[in-house]
């Protein structure tokens, strides 16, 4: 559980975002502005297995392109190649325009920013102000900045009050935003995250969306791994889904929900209906069947910009009393299952 | 991509302070264990005792003669186990160190910054290199004090001297284990024992004489050995700059070679893991 309220953390968050803006001159790019990231054909195999194949992707300064993918997919992969961990077997990285191939040299030289998925990535006896500290000092800042700018991020990831306390006893989502501040120490211009929400619980997982979401809209670039798709909604601006190492879709996220198919609601009645009345009722909403079992359900599916309400008013009138509804299955789960599934055919 | 060009460009100031924060942040580590702190004293205690009772078995006769003085056993073993404490940290402790930044995922984390590989390798060992010391002289005062054994004053710089042509020797094998610990993952175990083995066979314990003479022989080009005899010639019979030197011969040479061996095994493990994107495994 996050340590932090979340009024509080709303707080802080607005505070961050001036202190958060040292170098980043526009919230938002145009179309003039290159990409803050951008790989092109950026290939790693590993022996005879390639984990990724010509990946092209380009992330703009105060975006948040999500890397989706099955497990296996590259996600990981492509996340250590950007962070020079990995070494490309082919293809180029860009930051702020300027190579960044792959060697520690280039790296330094163009910096991101890098939350890495495990949660053990601090020395745990240590507390959260020396571990962020030591970091800065390897970053080479010198002990002044080193210490100004460590309290400045436990200020901004809301962990101050507990900065002195050592890290092996903060919670995961403590040691989350704790890896989030470590990827600021030296104000990045690309923050790479990569699966920082899969074991946290909902209000955690939303305190690091709320936070990085106001890193993004200072200007940092983030490309934000995860397997978690109903996280996207209102978060992710654009959406990569990679597939066996291969890219399946890169474009805005509203563009990935256009290829969900039908959204599909699962009524309970409170009567069994009879299936026929039912059918042209809804004729002008969505489709209706009859589902088999004891309890008298019915799967509705949408027709294209067609509403719900609509839907169940027409099935109401004709004399069925609705008493629950629920969403089949979310419309991202939908679209990615469709763009993952595309393969097989 | 050579491994020259995998130097990140920082200053030389600025890798300095990192070595002070590697240094802070292992001190900061161990006093927050304090329980293997008074391990390490009760250790050696525990040696103290164990090596004094061994003492009043050795005939004194067997022992050496440095200069115009015959060695006492506890004076004899003090330095072999001064020098042998030197060699387990040097040669164990980057092994452990980057094995124990492999199991806190800080290993990655470390080499996402800029900094060199050297100052991290140096970093690995800067707080045993301190420590060390300062633990050993603890070992020899305590000898001293509980066992009447006498140090002469006028070896302790000369004998400072051929410790420090020893110790990249020491760091060299560690450097080399290290590289084999990335490579193979497990088996650093191999030159702990095989450091232990050389300690031994160099007469850290016992004096040479009663090895076989083909062991004995060998001596001449074990840098150990002539570490063991050069500081007990100056720091038991007293012998000054021309006691040691001949020893700072042997070992200064074999040294320089394990070192840049060791170094270059390192570095060629870490490519090879950067190369293969599994640095961060155990």
């Amino acid at each position: 559980m996050s340590h932090l309220p979340r009024h509080s953390s709303q707080r802080v968050l607005a505070q961050a975002a001036p202190t958060l803006s040292a170098h980043h001159a526009s919230p938002r790019h145009s179309v003039a502005t290159p990409p803050a990231l951008r790989t092109r054909q950026l290939t790693r195999r590993f022996g005879a297995h390639t984990a990724l194949s010509n990946v092209d992707l380009a992330v703009h300064a105060g975006e948040i392109l999500a890397v989706l993918g099955p497990n296996g997919a590259g996600k990981t992969t492509l996340l250590r190649l950007l962070t020079s961990l990995v070494e490309p077997t082919d293809g180029s990285i860009e930051v702020l325009g300027r190579p960044a191939a792959g060697t520690r040299r280039q790296r330094v030289q163009t910096p991101v920013g890098f939350v890495p998925s495990g949660d053990r990535t601090f020395y745990l006896r240590l507390s959260g102000r020396e571990n962020l500290r030591f970091f800065a000092r390897m970053h080479g800042m010198r002990g002044a900045a080193a210490r100004r700018r460590s309290d400045e991020l436990l200020d901004i990831v809301g962990l101050a009050q507990v900065a002195d306390q050592a890290v092996g006893r903060y919670s995961h989502g403590m040691q989350k935003r704790l890896s989030v501040a470590r990827g600021l120490l030296v104000r990045p211009p690309v923050l790479l995250v990569d699966e920082a929400t899969h074991d946290l619980d909902p209000a955690g997982g939303a305190l690091i969306r709320d936070l990085i979401k106001t890193i993004a809209s200072d200007g940092t670039a983030v490309l934000w791994a995860t397997q978690r798709l109903e996280e996207l909604s209102g978060f992710a601006d654009a959406v990569l889904v990679l597939v066996d190492g291969r890219v399946r879709h890169h474009g805005p996220f509203e563009d990935l929900l256009r290829r969900a198919p039908a959204r599909r609601y699962i009524l309970t009645l409170g009567d069994r209906p009879d299936q026929s009345t039912l059918r042209h009722a809804a004729a002008s909403a969505a489709r209706v069947d009859v589902l088999p079992g004891p309890h008298p359900r019915v799967l509705l599916e949408l027709h294209p910009d067609a509403v719900l309400g609509h839907a169940i008013c027409a099935i109401s009138n004709a004399g069925n009393e609705v008493v629950a509804c629920r969403e089949e299955r979310s419309e991202v789960l939908q679209a990615f299952l469709r763009v993952t599934e595309a393969r097989q055919r | 991509m050579s491994v020259g060009s995998d130097h990140p460009v920082t200053r030389p100031a600025g890798e300095i302070a990192k070595l002070a924060a590697m240094l802070r942040r292992d001190f900061r580590i161990a006093l927050s264990y304090r329980t293997a702190f008074i391990a390490d004293i009760v250790n050696i205690a525990a040696q103290i005792v164990m090596f004094g009772f061994i003492g009043r078995l050795v005939d004194p006769r067997l022992l050496p003669t440095y200069g115009s003085s015959r060695a006492t056993y506890m004076g004899f073993v003090a330095i072999g186990i001064a020098v042998t404490a030197l060699m387990t940290v040097g040669t164990g402790r980057m092994t452990t160190a980057i094995r124990g930044e492999q199991m806190t995922g800080t290993l990655e984390m470390l080499l996402l910054t800029p900094t060199r590989l050297s100052t991290l390798q140096l970093g690995w060992i800067v707080y045993d290199l301190l420590y060390v010391p300062v633990r050993t002289a603890g070992f020899l005062i305590l000898v001293t004090a509980l066992f009447g054994v006498r140090f002469a004053v006028s070896g302790i710089v000369p004998a400072s001297a051929l410790l420090l042509a020893f110790v990249p020797f020491v760091w060299g094998i560690g450097a080399g284990s290290a590289g084999a610990m990335l490579t193979f993952r497990r088996g650093g175990g191999i030159f702990g024992y095989a450091t232990m083995a050389l300690a031994f066979l160099s007469g850290a314990y016992v004096p040479l004489d009663i090895f076989p003479t083909w062991v004995a022989g060998l001596q001449d080009l074990n840098p150990v050995a002539a570490t063991l005899d050069g500081l007990r010639r100056a720091l038991i019979g007293g012998g000054g700059w021309a006691a040691v030197a001949p020893h700072v011969n042997v070992v200064l040479p074999v040294s320089a070679c394990v070192f840049l061996l060791g170094i270059g095994v390192f570095r060629i493990a870490l490519r090879r893991e950067l190369r293969a994107g599994s640095v961060g495994q155990y």
